[in-house]
């Protein structure tokens, strides 16, 4: 198995300071941790830090428009969260088609962010919110935190630019501005134990007519999850009419590359993300 | 070579010291250390939820939880769960309702039916549903399992001297 | 005696809601599977499987696996040079000699103290391959010049070392990858299409899906001193496998006990011998120690039989007047590297495309076609329901052909009470038309038919479709293997307790309940007064197994037979001791009473107690060995092989979403004819998780094999269905009291999974106007129908 030490740190700077020992493999829920050392996807380095007990890593609360959510919490937590569901009720939407009951109450949101699937489902719709990430180290013996953008962080399928002397200690995600409305769409045929073929999450807000503040992501139709800069473009400022819609829909399909696996091909995610834009979008403008 | 984990927990109300390779699973534990073989191995990837166990309170995939992390924690399995008096309600209604046929499953949908039915007691049919997607079964086709935990949730809000039969 | 007690009232356990007997422990999480057994001393087992497709097996070396501390033993073929081939066809040795011809194919196996160091053993193995061409499909092998999966006789291109002297070729090798074939003839085909007025025909596609029991495969094998051997097996044919596992050890059968633990999960998966079965044993008897083998979940994927794909071709006609006139079919079946039951599903595939529904002319031909893919058993069914799919997408065509709707053109075709079919079927109890009547009015199904239809122009994105489809199949066993039969002994104790002892396995299905049932209906007691045997084979009698829905109806008549032998027996001892008629007894409420008044005359333990302890000592125990009156097949598969037959009517209501292609299939509504409810609960969840298992088939489950490799061996990947996608179920019995049945009753088993799909398929054309051939109807598959964008089935096998 390759584990040499058990390390069950109590406060930021210990765990902080485990990392900066180097060779170790961080957990927290488990859910993906331990799927992927069994299959040997991943390999364990010699030093398993569970950080279950950092209490820096727990909470979630709002401070001057940004809601912080700490990486322990668990989908489930976010679930129950009033605060989530009313401040960022697209991120709260995916929680709700999030695998089964029993990985909601153990998966955190710090390891769905660390684990940095295509597919995975907060993610498209933090990607949505301008999510940042908060990590911390003590590179030179003090501890030290930065801020990077969620589409910064995740820099490949399963990759992100954490460094190694690194912790995800909490992901920020500022308020939508007020009116905002957004849609989590996430195809399958059961409501949370799909891996997606696609997903979409899609908001904007009404200023009389037109839209603002449009925002669309995407999961499973390319390396990473995605935003779609163009698609949203096509929208902002503009009347959400049929012409407007079948104009975003085929910008989408000029954003996103999809492939085919196991799971859909890639024509069939075209057709998907084609359908389900204007499907979505008809919906949040409806809110 | 793996490491070895002191942990001290609470296993069915009783207090646990155990000594436990790092990388080993708490399904692992439960069952070949433990004896404790109600806990089934359906699938090791947190799929089927015939490992289903409660961990201070909440129900998790025994499969995809790490032994060591039970330190400190309350755990429950079906063992436990089959002698409170919440699951001998859910356990009488699995049995009165036809709820059971090779059984398999059973251990891990008793231990979330119980779970979820205290988190959420007037839950009705769509959420009955819900509560249960992780929980595969092959044999009954859901129906007499949702069934029976509807029959639970109402037996459970008449009170818990009229909540058996 | 009880002059003066209140008289005593029977009331009969037939038809209630009788909760399972071994429910409570289940529920409590206390019953012992297989997996759950602890033998002391026991070695832990696992298989090195093929890295290839297909290959020649070069060297194997496991001198390092041997090294690692804590194995026991690491075998090949070479260590048991003395191992039988297993399987339908004889064409299956258990470890691999000097080829591999599928993926899941055993190389090498290993015994040691943990699963974890078996494992670790096996990484230590080193195998060299020299790959062969891999064939993928029927087509590519019956091409000219095709690698051949089975060229020559097993052993004959082995290394010398390897053949035993003298020993008995046990398979000729195919010379052109044809394993099986199936030829069925009635009446005149030519005939009947020249008699047609209408004449169509449709090329179909059914696809891998497997077992998934929740239970996965494992075995514990054990020797004694002496040699006798110990399985702890969930075979469904315990009697047929101690045969079997005796000739493959060359050993006496009597010298072979199987016990039977709980079974998480049959559906068939456990009709035949696979090679993991005989590895633990060759392992058991070379460590002489226990061994037990389990398999992963993954493993389970890529090992396990699945159901027989099969490629139809369906050629149907009939006359503007709506009378069928005749079917003729051809199939291919994908027959995997190796032969198993699979092959042999045409056996029930002819019948349903010879009599579901009434035709005069039929010709049915199946080649089944070796090839590198997994291979495929016996599963729920058995072939038809992939013979249903395309019988009942043609009775819908010609149906819309002529006019008719659905039900009419049906009713007009379906059997009654007393027909023969030309196959020989004779049909004595037949509820087939108040099937389709129940199911259609219950579903409003002829209505909401025409008004789908008339909305196919509609612009919503979304819309509703029924279909309606029937299936046949047998419901009195069936008489496949020289006897059809079931033992039962019972006896009853001092205290009126009786033990049921029946070669009849408990499946999960509830059998042990409704034996119990039956028994005490005969015997006048409470369900609590029985306890049941029925998996040991030192002590229960021979039974063929649980499979053809035929152990209600088999095992049912022979615990009655033994229970009426020792009712006979108490009321004769009865009679004798008060003077009265026999007849003028019974057996009421745990007593015997006057029948015609319901007088308690005496309490039945003390009864018994003085039977025993008495000049007489007399304890009562009977057996009794019920053969159904059903006959074998003549070589051209004609008779009556079954003692009943079961007919079942189900109406899918779907909802298509046209942007996605989601299929939501909202409703099931369902007439069965049973002969008669016996545990009403138990049939019910029956029928429920046949219902469900026949939705996973048509529209959630694929098991995707691309160049013989199964590319979702997990849960993740492999859809079955979970709760909140089950339908609104509405399910009715049909009680056509079968003379022969018990009380009755007829085989449900599999009835409910075999038309799902065929009624889905009508209910998608109801609603959109695409009939679609091929499964399963997935989003992805049903949308690319919808939009011109499938790929279609084609009929290519030369």
């Amino acid at each position: 198995m390759g584990i040499e030490r058990y390390r069950t740190p109590r406060s930021l700077e210990e765990a902080a300071e485990i990392l900066r020992a180097g060779n170790v493999t961080v957990l927290a829920g488990g859910t993906d941790l331990m799927p992927q050392t069994q299959s040997g996807k991943v390999r364990f380095q010699p030093v398993l830090m569970n950080v279950r007990r950092v209490p820096e890593l727990q909470g979630i609360a709002e401070d001057g428009g940004v809601v912080r959510i700490g990486a322990l919490a668990t989908i489930t937590e976010l679930l129950e969260s009033k605060l989530v569901r009313e401040r960022l009720n697209l991120l709260w939407q995916a929680c709700d088609h999030f695998a089964s009951d029993q990985i909601r109450n153990a998966a955190t949101i710090g390891g769905n962010v660390c684990n940095a699937s295509p597919a995975g489902d907060t993610l498209v719709p933090l990607l949505a919110l301008d999510a940042r990430v908060v990590l911390a180290a003590k590179p030179n013996g003090a501890l030290e935190t930065r801020r990077v953008p969620l589409g910064e962080f995740i820099v490949g399928p399963g990759r992100t630019c954490r460094a190694s002397g690194e912790l995800l200690v909490a992901v920020e995600v500022p308020r939508p501005p007020a009116g905002f409305a957004g849609e989590f769409y996430k195809h399958g045929t059961r409501p949370g134990l799909d891996i997606a073929a696609i997903s979409i999450a899609a908001g904007a807000r009404r200023d009389g007519a037109v839209l603002r503040d449009v925002r669309v992501a995407f999961g499973a139709v390319a390396p990473t999850v995605i935003r779609a800069p163009r698609t949203e473009a096509v929208l902002e400022g503009r009347s959400p009419d049929a012409a407007a819609l079948a104009a975003a829909a085929r910008m989408a399909l000029e954003e996103v590359q999809p492939i085919s696996d196991v799971r859909a091909t890639d024509w069939y995610r075209r057709e998907l993300v084609h359908n389900m834009l204007k499907r979505v979008l008809t919906h949040v403008c409806q809110l | 070579m793996s490491a070895n984990c002191d942990i001290a927990f609470t296993l069915n109300a009783v207090k646990r010291e155990l000594t436990v390779p790092a990388g080993m699973s708490t399904l692992e534990m439960l069952r070949e250390r433990l004896g404790l073989t109600g806990t089934k191995y359906g699938c090791g990837e947190g799929e089927c939820g015939a490992c289903t166990v409660i961990v201070d309170g909440a129900t998790v995939n025994a499969c995809l939880m790490f032994a060591a992390d039970c330190d400190g924690r309350e755990l429950m399995t079906i063992e436990g769960v089959a002698v409170s008096e919440a699951g001998e309600r859910l356990r009488d209604a699995f049995v009165a309702n036809g709820a059971v046929q090779c059984g398999f499953c059973t251990p891990g949908l008793v231990v979330q039916a119980t779970h979820f039915i205290a988190q959420h007691p007037d839950a009705d049919e769509a959420a009955i549903r819900r509560g249960i997607e992780g929980n595969l079964c092959r044999c009954t086709g859901y129906r007499k399992i949702i069934d029976a935990i509807a029959a639970a949730v109402h037996a459970s809000s008449q009170g818990g001297e009229h909540g058996r039969g | 005696m009880g002059a003066g007690d209140k008289p005593v009232a029977g009331e009969t356990l037939i038809g209630k809601r009788i909760p399972k007997m071994d429910a409570p422990d289940k529920a409590s999480g206390k019953t012992r599977y297989l997996h759950d057994l602890e033998v002391p001393g026991t070695l832990h087992a696992k298989i090195l499987r093929s890295s290839e497709v297909h290959a020649r097996i070069v060297s194997i070396d496991t001198s390092a696996a041997k090294r690692l501390p804590g194995v026991h033993a690491v075998i090949t073929a070479a260590d048991v040079p003395w191992q039988r081939p297993i399987g339908v066809a004889k064409d299956h040795l258990p470890l691999k000699t000097d080829r591999v011809r599928s993926l899941r194919d055993e190389v090498a196996a290993v015994a040691a103290d943990s699963e974890a160091i078996a494992e670790a053993a096996l990484k230590l193995i080193r195998v060299d391959y020299a790959p062969l061409p891999v064939v993928t499909s029927a087509e590519q092998a019956l091409a000219p010049g095709a690698p051949l999966i089975h060229p020559e006789p097993h052993g004959a291109d082995a290394s010398p070392h390897l053949k035993s002297p003298g020993a008995p070729v046990a398979f000729a090798g195919k010379p052109d990858n044809v394993a099986m074939v199936f030829d069925y003839a009635q009446g005149d085909v030519v005939q009947g299409e020249a008699e047609s007025d209408l004449v169509i025909e449709d090329v179909f596609r059914l696809h891998y899906v497997t077992h998934c029991c929740m239970g996965v495969s494992g075995v514990i094998a054990e020797f004694d001193p002496s040699g006798n051997l110990l399985l702890y097996s969930n075979t469904q044919v315990p009697f047929l496998h101690k045969r079997e596992f005796a000739e493959l050890l060359g050993i006496d059968p009597g010298r072979i006990r199987i016990i039977q633990p709980p079974i998480g999960g049959g559906f068939g998966s456990k009709l035949d011998i696979y090679p993991f079965e005989p590895i633990a044993i060759f392992l058991a008897k070379i460590t002489r120690r226990p061994v037990k083998l389990v398999f992963t979940r993954e493993e389970e994927f890529v090992a396990s039989p699945t159901r027989q794909p099969v490629l139809l071709k369906l050629r149907s006609g009939c006359r503007k007047d709506g009378t069928l006139t005749f079917r003729t079919v051809e199939t291919v079946h994908d027959n995997g590297a190796y032969t198993s039951w699979g092959a042999t599903t045409p056996f029930v595939m002819m019948q349903t495309v010879s009599s579901l529904y009434r035709v005069p002319h039929c010709k049915y031909h199946t080649r089944a076609i070796y090839t590198n893919n997994p291979y495929a058993g016996s599963f729920r069914g058995y072939g038809n329901l992939q013979a249903t799919f395309a019988v009942e997408a043609h009775m819908d065509r010609l149906a819309e052909a002529l006019g008719m709707d659905g039900l009419a053109f049906r009713l007009k075709n379906a059997q009654a009470p007393g027909e023969i079919t030309p196959q020989g079927m004779h049909f004595r109890s037949c509820g087939f038309k108040e099937c389709l009547a129940t199911a259609a009015e219950r579903s409003d199904f002829v209505r909401k038919q025409a008004e789908n239809r008339a909305r196919w122009k509609d612009p919503a994105a979304v819309k509703r479709g029924v279909g309606i489809a029937s299936m046949l199949h047998v419901g009195g066993g069936a008489k496949i293997y020289p006897s059809d039969g079931c033992g039962t002994i019972l006896k009853l104790d001092d205290f009126a307790h009786v033990t049921l002892i029946t070669g009849a396995s408990e499946i999960g299905q509830g059998s042990e309940t409704v034996l119990s049932q039956l028994v005490c209906e005969e015997l006048g007691l409470p369900l609590s007064a029985v306890t049941v045997i029925n998996n040991d084979t030192d002590i229960t009698p021979w039974d063929v197994g649980v499979h053809a829905s035929r152990t209600t109806f088999i095992a049912g008549n022979s615990a009655i037979g033994a229970a009426r032998k020792a009712k006979t027996k108490l009321l004769a001892a009865a009679a004798t001791k008060t003077g009265l008629a026999e007849d003028a007894l019974d057996l009421r409420a745990g007593c015997i009473v006057r029948k015609a008044s319901g007088e308690r005359l005496f309490e039945l333990g003390k009864f018994l107690r003085g039977l025993h302890f008495s000049d007489r000592a007399e304890l009562v125990m009977t057996s009794f060995y019920y053969e159904p009156p059903s006959k074998h097949q003549d070589k051209l598969f004609k008779g009556d092989v079954s003692a009943a037959y079961a007919w079942a009517t189900q109406v899918c209501e779907v909802e298509v979403d046209t942007q996605t292609g989601i299929v939501r299939l909202l409703k099931v509504t369902g007439a069965h004819d049973v002969g008669r409810v016996l545990n009403r609960l138990g049939i019910e969840g029956q029928i429920e998780g046949g219902i469900v298992m026949g939705q996973g088939y048509a529209m959630t489950e694929d098991l995707m094999v691309e160049g013989g490799v199964v590319r979702n061996p997990n849960f993740r990947d492999y859809k079955l269905v979970t709760a909140p996608e089950i339908p609104e179920m509405d399910v009715s019995f049909i009680e056509t009291m079968d003379g022969e049945g018990p009380q009755g009753a007829k085989g449900v088993g599999e009835a409910p999974a075999i038309c799902i799909a065929a009624a889905v398929a009508n209910a998608i054309y109801n609603a959109t106007g695409t009939r679609i051939t091929a499964l399963p109807f997935t989003p992805e598959n049903v949308y690319r129908a919808l939009h011109g964008a499938a790929e279609l089935p084609v009929w290519s096998a030369a």
